[in-house]
């Protein structure tokens, strides 16, 4: 059968009335989930996978892809309005969503978020379809030497997410390392930093860290200015139309970063938040008005979103042309489809084209519905900064509680959050930037861990480093976009002097 | 807010069940202990993964075919490859209400030194399914069988990079090294990789390891596909179905040692004698259900019942071979 054929029977799959209803079903529940940090889109589906049993495969993949991308789609709302991202993909969102959200264009960003997380969505799923079968060699040319040097790449951005002081940047970005340390190596099984406690043999969650440092830090601060009337969110929503010269201001981003944001999503364990930090610190190197990113820019938000959204159609290829998850979610996704009684493989393309194209194609309507879903809900989502900042404050941290408290069931991590909040609100008292500290967190141990899986496989050598064309071009990649602004800036320093 | 109603009917039922603890003695004085209340299976993993998958089928098999009339929930308690669960059913003595579900990591990780719960600390109850392991290297390697690499590896242990998902001293790493010490290599001085965010197929098909040390279900579609080879599977004789019967094992080309993955249900320590009979019954029931079986063959799952007795000495045996091999890699605690 021809690839056109199997596009065919697809479009019959996702365009049936049951297609369409369990992929509104989808996008509609991971929307919600997204929402709400702690029910992750990998909860969701693993508990939805007794119910998937003996349901159409077709359709449970059509909805659970839903779920997936949708959760991602939905993920950036906390990150604007109340600087909690609930999932990794939406942290660099935080960084120009809530500044935006603090000078009373809440629903504006609400908007730049949806129809960039649309078009990255919708143009990763074009990609997705055109180039999937092709793509699976990309996939899997990374080995650890690579990982390595693009993880490196990523982190450059604590450079660029420094708010003035690039020591204390350096500093923020060290501990968020050391952080990351915690629980059993992966390498030698040993455990490191743990106190002999058990509830930190796998480190720390994510999302105590990100709650903690942004969401706590956030609401400690409210409390403590809360005599002074200036702080705290804008209780102003704004309009959430999108002006033309905003249009053509977003359009760069998303036009750039949906392509890189597809490319990095395929590539397996990179995902959404390395795309979405790669987008935001290329769209700062090029931007004219760098300055503005971190306070605000229409561009430092769009840019993550488009990234992140196109990234999470990316995960799809390896996912359906070879079988290979390229992260938690779709690992979880492959275990629903093997219940089903489906082996998911690189078979899949040719043995069931009515599931591969059937999910692709169901995928466009999803990122149609999503846009239909969530830009009308805009004015009653950002309807939450109205309530009254005390109702808002306990809310914001009821919220925290239960979103850690919802990924293990273990009470100690509720201590780590309060903890992390206290720390995220020092540092910022000594203004230390957070983001570093997060980015270093989230990157911290898969450096680690893929330069001493390198380490293993050259018997030490460095070497291997230099000698694979892919890591060399990521490392002097990195080494320019380091040392090429403060040369530049000598030069010009120079030529004034003369 | 489900959690939080549900432990608020726990609560309530166990006072009630305070109250009433004459009749409840009844019931165990006759030796037909029943569950009175709805009973919590533990899945010291996230959502998802294997031994929440088992858990939760499970639970639907016991509920849906009628073999337990109470309500069954499956509860996560992640954290330290199953050492958070496990401390949590350690507080848990003596209920008949806390099950859990485990696998080889009861054995390898308190070896390990990472928990200080070990399989003795809990009631076996019946272990209910088995996969088995395989090595895999790339379509195109020069190794076409398991003494292939191995002889190359006893020239050089070095020269050969293996990849697992779990970590040093764990499932993958262990059932190889068991393989290659059967066969005469040094295995200190096996070079060992640990992928945990499922990149381990990846790193084989790009050559950057040689070797993939993993369950047989994670091979089977890419054999097909042509990308890969397998060397060896840990099984005693040929598994059965398409494909898999193909996979030579390590006994036919004189590697003569097994390694088995079992997956089976624990109660608390000191479960209740009626109570674990009942459980023990229940269970050996749920696997003969055809529900049960379509499950097993959706996941490749091999069917390995045991009753509790059974069970214990399987694993003293288990924790005797385990604990041998973690000596000679220097690993143990």
């Amino acid at each position: 059968m021809g690839v056109m054929d199997g596009i065919l029977e697809g479009a019959k799959v996702a365009f049936s009335f049951q297609g369409i209803l369990f992929v509104l079903m989808g996008v509609f529940l991971g929307t919600i989930i997204g929402m709400l940090p702690g029910l992750g889109p990998i909860t969701a589906i693993g508990v939805m996978i007794p119910i998937s049993y003996g349901m159409d495969p077709n359709m449970a993949l059509v909805m659970m892809a839903g779920i997936y991308y949708g959760a991602i789609f939905g993920g950036s709302t906390s990150s604007i309005l109340l600087n909690a991202p609930g999932v990794a993909g939406t942290v660099a969102t935080a960084f120009d969503g809530y500044p935006m959200a603090q000078q009373g264009k809440a629903g504006k960003a609400l908007a730049i978020a949806a129809v960039s997380s649309f078009v990255g969505g919708t143009v990763g799923v074009i990609f997705l379809m055109l180039f999937a079968p092709l793509l699976a060699s990309v996939a899997i040319s990374f080995g650890p030497p690579e990982y390595f040097a693009l993880m490196l790449l990523a982190l450059t951005a604590i450079a660029s997410l420094s708010e003035g002081s690039t020591i204390k940047a350096l500093i923020s970005g060290t501990l968020g390392f050391m952080v990351a340390m915690i629980g059993i190596d992966g390498q030698t099984g040993t455990s490191r930093f743990t106190f002999g406690s058990a509830s930190l043999l796998s480190g720390i969650d994510f999302l105590v860290i990100a709650l903690g440092i942004f969401a706590l830090a956030e609401v400690f601060k409210l409390i403590i200015t809360r005599n002074e009337s200036d702080s705290g969110p804008n209780k102003n929503i704004g309009s959430i139309r999108i002006t033309k010269s905003e249009m053509k201001e977003m359009s760069g981003p998303m036009s750039r970063q949906s392509v890189l944001g597809f490319l990095i999503g395929v590539l397996p364990g990179a995902g959404a938040t390395i795309a979405s930090f790669i987008a935001y610190i290329t769209e700062k190197k090029i931007a004219k008005n760098p300055e503005e990113f971190g306070k605000g820019s229409i561009k430092g938000l769009t840019a993550p979103e488009t990234a992140n959204n196109a990234a999470t159609s990316g995960a799809f290829v390896p996912l359906l042309s070879l079988g290979i998850p390229g992260s938690g979610t779709t690992a979880v996704l492959l275990g629903a489809l093997m219940v089903m009684g489906i082996q998911p493989g690189p078979m899949l393309f040719t043995e069931k084209p009515d599931l591969f194209w059937g999910v692709i194609i169901s995928m466009y309507i999803g990122n149609i519905f999503l846009l239909i879903l969530n830009l009308p809900l805009i004015p009653y989502i950002s309807k939450l900064l109205n309530i009254p900042r005390p109702m808002l404050i306990s809310l914001v941290t009821i919220f925290c509680l239960i979103g850690v408290y919802g990924i293990s069931f273990n009470t100690f991590d509720l201590y780590l959050l309060l903890a992390f909040g206290i720390i995220g609100y020092l540092l910022r008292l000594v203004s230390f930037p957070a983001a570093p500290f997060i980015l270093a967190f989230i990157l911290g141990e898969m450096i680690e861990q893929s330069v001493r899986k390198s380490l293993t496989i050259s018997n030490g050598s460095f070497m291997i480093f230099l000698e694979r064309p892919i890591t060399l071009a990521f490392l002097i990649i990195t080494v320019l976009s380091l040392a090429l602004p403060p040369l530049l800036g000598m030069r010009k320093k120079i030529k004034s002097i003369e | 807010m489900k959690r939080f109603l549900l432990f608020m009917g726990m609560s309530i039922a166990l006072i009630l069940a305070a109250c009433n603890e004459s009749s409840g003695d009844a019931d165990s004085a006759d030796g037909n202990w029943k569950p009175t209340r709805n009973i919590e299976i533990v899945a010291p993993s996230g959502a998802g993964g294997g031994w929440d998958t088992t858990a939760r089928m499970a639970a639907k098999v016991l509920e849906e075919e009628g073999l337990i009339d109470k309500g069954i929930g499956v509860v996560n308690k992640t954290g330290g490859g199953g050492a958070v669960g496990w401390a949590y059913i350690a507080t848990k003595k003596g209920s008949p209400y806390n099950l859990f579900v485990t696998s080889t990591p009861m054995i390898d990780v308190p070896l390990n030194g990472q928990s200080e719960y070990d399989y003795t600390d809990f009631t076996p109850i019946a272990n209910v399914i088995a996969d088995y392991g395989a090595f895999a290297v790339k379509a195109d390697s020069k190794w076409q069988t398991l003494n292939d690499l191995f002889d190359d590896m006893k020239k050089d242990p070095t020269s050969v990079t293996v990849i697992g998902s779990s970590s040093p001293g764990s499932m993958d790493h262990l059932k190889f090294a068991k393989f290659a010490k059967e066969a005469g290599v040094d295995i200190t001085k096996i070079k060992y990789v640990s992928e945990q965010d499922g990149g381990e197929l990846t790193a084989l098909l790009n050559g950057s390891v040689d070797v993939f040390s993993t369950d047989v279900s994670e091979v089977v579609e890419q054999v097909r596909a042509g990308n890969i080879r397998v060397l060896a599977v840990t099984s005693e004789e040929r598994l059965e179905g398409e494909t898999i019967s193909d996979f030579p094992t390590g006994v036919e080309q004189g590697i003569n040692t097994t390694y088995i993955n079992w997956r089976g249900f624990f109660g608390p320590k000191d479960l209740p004698e009626e109570a674990l009979k009942y459980y023990e019954q229940k269970f050996k029931e749920m696997t003969e259900t055809d529900a049960w079986k379509k499950i097993r063959a959706n996941y490749g799952w091999g069917d390995f019942f045991m009753g509790h007795e059974e069970y214990k000495e399987f694993l003293k045996e288990q924790v005797e071979s385990s604990k041998a091999l973690l000596d000679e890699l220097g690993i143990v605690r």
